[in-house]
């Protein structure tokens, strides 16, 4: 005979009729615990026969629920029932030897359900480190899935750069502005051929500029570029100020 | 009969090593009721968890209860190493199991010498300790320590013992086996011993098992259960284990079923040295327990079954570490146990329960 564990979920409503069962059948209460869950806190009974130890858990017991006492079947819980009533705030009702809340002389109200902001905080960073190592962990192993999927299938280009995105032209834009307010409509296409003007402005000014160089000394015409290039490092464009 | 009235029983009372507090309800010289009380010296050890990794959290564990200390460190391991998968060498297993017996037998000699003190037999409670010394001394010089001696981890131990210090442990438990039977007479012996015990706090093994009684205080009312039998870690390697019992359900029943654990686990612990494996004493365990995993474990105590509890929260602190000890489970008994007697017997059935207050609070 060895020791079998196991862990059974369990409905509140069912517990009565469980410990009665359990006591039929010549089970033995071990224990009563209480686990401070986000949803609440999370009650686990522990019954033992032939070397099974079976432990019935019921998830999420909120502050307003009343739990029946099962200390008419096992008068042995009366320590664990008083136990979690004190430790942890679970209203238990009828216990064979119910003290009140006086069980414990405790300084605090319900000490085991305290969680310090700073804990909270801690515990949140070590999830997240804990996800954060767990994808890296799954990298390699992303990377031999993908390596072995290319090897499969020559055709694919996983690793192609995508070249610039070409603007649509305007029917695409009309087709995707179907459907949207006309005043709005007006504004964009007014916005659009604003901004097309400009280019074209500037492109006649760059042509300008670029003839004027050709007729001057080449020494001056390449200092005035150096300078040029260095105010259009130091100042971003329009366009890309628009963008921002 | 008397008018009922009430008389409180501790916490604080000669017979009493720990803080334990006893409603009596009495009619002139008869308990009637007994109600416990308990919350003295609670630490929230258990809360502790949340702030100490489950590896120093060995070290919280064993200093619950100074003559548990083994074997909680040894509870705690075990389970973190099933909440984890982990499987620690063989011989670590075996190392385990003698520490955790060598503290069973200080633990009931230590008691036995409490129990002398009880009922008035100073002389032997003397005896009792003085013999209790020689197996401290074995853990000093085998852990280093005499009470606390952290020696357990979660993968293994952290000491191994050899072959001369093997020898010298089996050496010091023949002679203490000498010694032993004379103060084992006088307990089940002597006259004036048996007149306090026999028929004193008497438990039905029906009592005892709607009671969900545990440890030498249930066996002594022939409840066939001992967490060893089930053997677990190094007990499986045991070639015979039958739990001790006794019938009477006495104060005197519940002194012999102690009295010969005694001489069980040092034929336990030589058994354990003739059959120890070479190889490491631990292996190594990293990563943290998955979030939302659990695990439940059982450990004999010198008092009884110990239950622990543990559930991960995918960090290096456990979402929940839980010890239910045997006075815990034994405190519906006792109440049974102190109904009808005399009240100059109050003493002698709760030092046989063997309670232990700090164990029950943590």
């Amino acid at each position: 005979m060895t020791l079998e564990t196991e862990f059974v979920p369990l409905c509140i409503e069912e517990l009565p009729a469980l410990a009665a069962e359990k006591k039929a059948e010549g089970a033995r209460f071990v224990q009563l615990l209480a686990v401070n869950a986000e949803e609440g806190v999370d009650l686990i009974y522990t019954f033992m026969r032939d070397g099974v130890l079976t432990n019935h858990e019921i998830k999420g017991v909120g502050p307003s629920t009343v739990v029946p006492s099962i200390t008419d079947q096992f008068l042995a819980a009366f320590v664990f029932e008083n136990e979690v009533h004190d430790l942890f705030g679970v209203s238990i009702s009828d216990i064979a030897i119910d003290f009140g809340g006086n069980f414990y002389a405790l300084a605090q109200k319900e000490p085991m359900t305290i969680i310090s902001p700073e804990q909270k905080a801690a515990r949140e960073k070590a999830r997240k480190l804990a996800a954060a190592k767990a994808a890296k962990e799954r990298q390699p192993a992303a990377r031999a899935a993908q390596a072995e999927y290319l090897a499969g299938h020559p055709d694919a280009h996983p690793g192609k750069p995508r070249g610039p995105i070409e603007p649509s032209g305007s029917d695409d834009l009309d087709a995707r502005l179907a459907g949207v307010d006309p005043e709005k409509v007006a504004r964009v296409k007014a916005a659009l051929a604003a901004k097309a003007k400009k280019a074209s402005e500037t492109a006649a000014g760059n042509a300008e500029l670029e003839k004027k160089l050709a007729g001057m000394d080449p020494e001056k015409a390449a200092k005035v570029r150096a300078a040029m290039e260095a105010k259009a490092r130091r100042e971003p464009s329009a366009t890309e100020k628009e963008g921002e | 009969m008397g008018k009922a009235t009430v008389i409180p029983f501790g916490p604080q009372h000669p017979v009493l090593p720990e803080p334990l507090h006893l409603d009596l309800v009495v009619e002139d010289e008869t308990v009637v009721e007994a109600i416990p009380q308990i919350g003295f010296v609670h630490r929230g050890l258990e809360k502790l968890v949340e702030t100490r990794d489950y590896n120093q959290f060995i070290y919280v564990a064993e200093r619950i209860c100074g003559i548990c200390a083994f074997g909680h460190s040894m509870g705690y391991a075990e389970t973190v190493e099933r909440l984890m998968g982990v499987e620690i060498p063989e011989r670590a297993e075996c190392l385990r199991v003698i520490w955790h017996e060598l503290s069973r037998v200080h633990s009931h000699i230590l008691w036995m010498g409490l129990a002398a003190d009880a009922f008035g037999f100073e002389s032997l409670f003397m005896h009792c300790w003085r013999l209790r010394e020689r197996v401290l001394d074995i853990f000093e010089k085998t852990t280093g320590g005499r009470v606390i001696f952290s020696v357990v981890k979660v993968g293994g131990v952290v000491r191994d013992i050899d072959e001369g210090q093997l020898a010298e442990i089996k050496r010091v438990l023949e002679g203490i086996k000498d010694d032993y039977s004379q103060i084992m007479n006088a307990f089940l012996k002597d006259t004036s011993v048996k007149n306090r015990t026999v028929g004193v706090g008497f438990v039905s093994h029906e009592d005892a098992l709607s009671m969900s009684m545990v440890g030498p205080f249930a066996r002594a009312s022939n409840v066939n259960y001992d967490v060893r039998m089930l053997g677990n870690g190094g007990y499986g390697r045991l070639s015979d284990f039958k739990p001790v019992l006794d019938t009477q359900g006495d104060c005197y029943a519940r002194v012999k079923v102690r009295a010969l654990e005694v001489l069980q686990s040092i034929d336990i612990i030589e058994e354990m040295i003739a059959q120890l494996p070479s190889g490491d004493i631990a292996v190594s365990v990293k990563g943290s327990p998955a979030d939302g995993a659990e695990a439940a474990n059982l450990v004999e105590q010198p008092r009884g079954e110990c239950y622990y509890y543990a559930r991960g929260n995918g960090t290096k602190n456990l979402e929940r570490m839980r010890m239910r000890t045997p006075t815990s489970q034994n405190l519906a008994g006792m109440t049974t146990a102190l109904s009808g007697c005399d009240l100059a017997d109050v003493n002698m059935i709760v030092l046989t329960i063997d309670p232990c207050i700090s164990c029950t609070e943590r």
